[in-house]
């Protein structure tokens, strides 16, 4: 079942033994932590180079989270959430350097419905914890809003989320890849690189919307219903 | 190659090919819309691009489900 997932073993065996994927996580996340500890050892004031790219991203991801979690919850939630969106992009443009592919040195993690999965689970636990957590067994009220009868469906609602969030990121990115899989074997030389380009703009583009899912089921579990 | 296997193909084309019809529909019209305001307004170019760029990635999204199925029928098939 979903084509990537063949080699699925013993716990134990995927410790000793980690999958291409699993590896070229951990490549993204040494990438964007060295990127960060660069970028931030030696602040100034006036930022420059790699200092004044990463306040660029980070001020326009705390706008674009802000603006839908809302600016009073936004300092509280950002960290989390703009840490999906900068793992998926890298993850996601990792398709984009040569050599990328299933038996390649790397491989987009994004590209296998297991990290996807992971990634929207974390989602799904962390919404109902920031719900409870902000506020207690009120969040449970609006299960049963605007009637009892719509609690079954507001679970089902719920338990959809995960699933969607993860097929969509693991369609669009494997789709992606196969695609450029099949062309690359068609057409060698120039033809991949439009779908590469569109590669660019997919690849952004499912970072972006996982990024707004996110923060809209967030600002919608953690939401006062005061004002 | 038995006849199990072949009606699995059909499937996988159906799953695919008819899930591109909705989404290609809605992408259209959402499309066209989008260039109706920007040709009535055109200031607000900016703002309605990245409107229709998010919209157009969730209509994507429903052929999507389509190819992942078809993925899985597929590989049902071997």
């Amino acid at each position: 079942m979903f084509g990537s997932m063949a080699e699925s073993t013993g716990i134990l065996e995927g410790l000793l033994h980690p999958s291409l994927y699993v590896k070229t996580a951990w490549g993204v996340m040494a990438f964007l932590a060295l990127i960060s500890y660069l970028g931030t050892r030696k602040m100034e004031r006036v930022p420059r180079g790699l200092q004044n790219i990463l306040e660029m991203a980070v001020e326009g991801l705390y706008n674009f989270i802000g603006g839908i979690v809302g600016e009073k919850k936004a300092p509280k939630y950002f960290p989390f959430i703009a840490t999906f969106f900068l793992f998926i992009l890298i993850s996601n443009y990792i398709g984009l350097l040569p050599f990328a592919g299933h038996e390649g040195p790397y491989v987009p993690p994004t590209s296998t419905i297991s990290v996807t999965a992971a990634l929207a689970i974390i989602v799904f636990l962390a919404t109902q914890f920031f719900g409870i957590a902000e506020k207690g067994l009120g969040y449970f009220k609006h299960f049963i809003t605007p009637f009892i009868f719509m609690l079954p469906l507001n679970i089902l609602e719920q338990l959809v989320r995960p699933l969607s969030l993860s097929m969509r990121l693991y369609g669009n990115i494997y789709g992606h890849e196969l695609v450029v899989g099949t062309f690359m074997g068609l057409v060698p030389m120039l033809i991949p690189v439009v779908f590469n380009l569109l590669g660019v703009l997919t690849g952004a583009i499912q970072a972006v919307v996982f990024t707004l899912l996110t923060s809209s089921y967030i600002g919608e579990a953690v939401h006062d219903d005061h004002h | 190659m038995s006849l199990v296997a072949g009606l699995i193909a059909i499937g996988a084309g159906i799953a695919v090919g008819f899930g591109a019809i909705g989404s290609g529909i809605g992408q259209g019209i959402a499309a066209g819309k989008a260039f109706e305001a920007m040709a009535r307004q055109p200031e607000v170019r900016g703002t309605v691009q990245t409107f229709l760029i998010i919209a157009l990635a969730f209509m994507e999204t429903l052929t999507i489900y389509g190819l992942v199925i078809a993925f899985m029928l597929l590989n049902k098939m071997s």
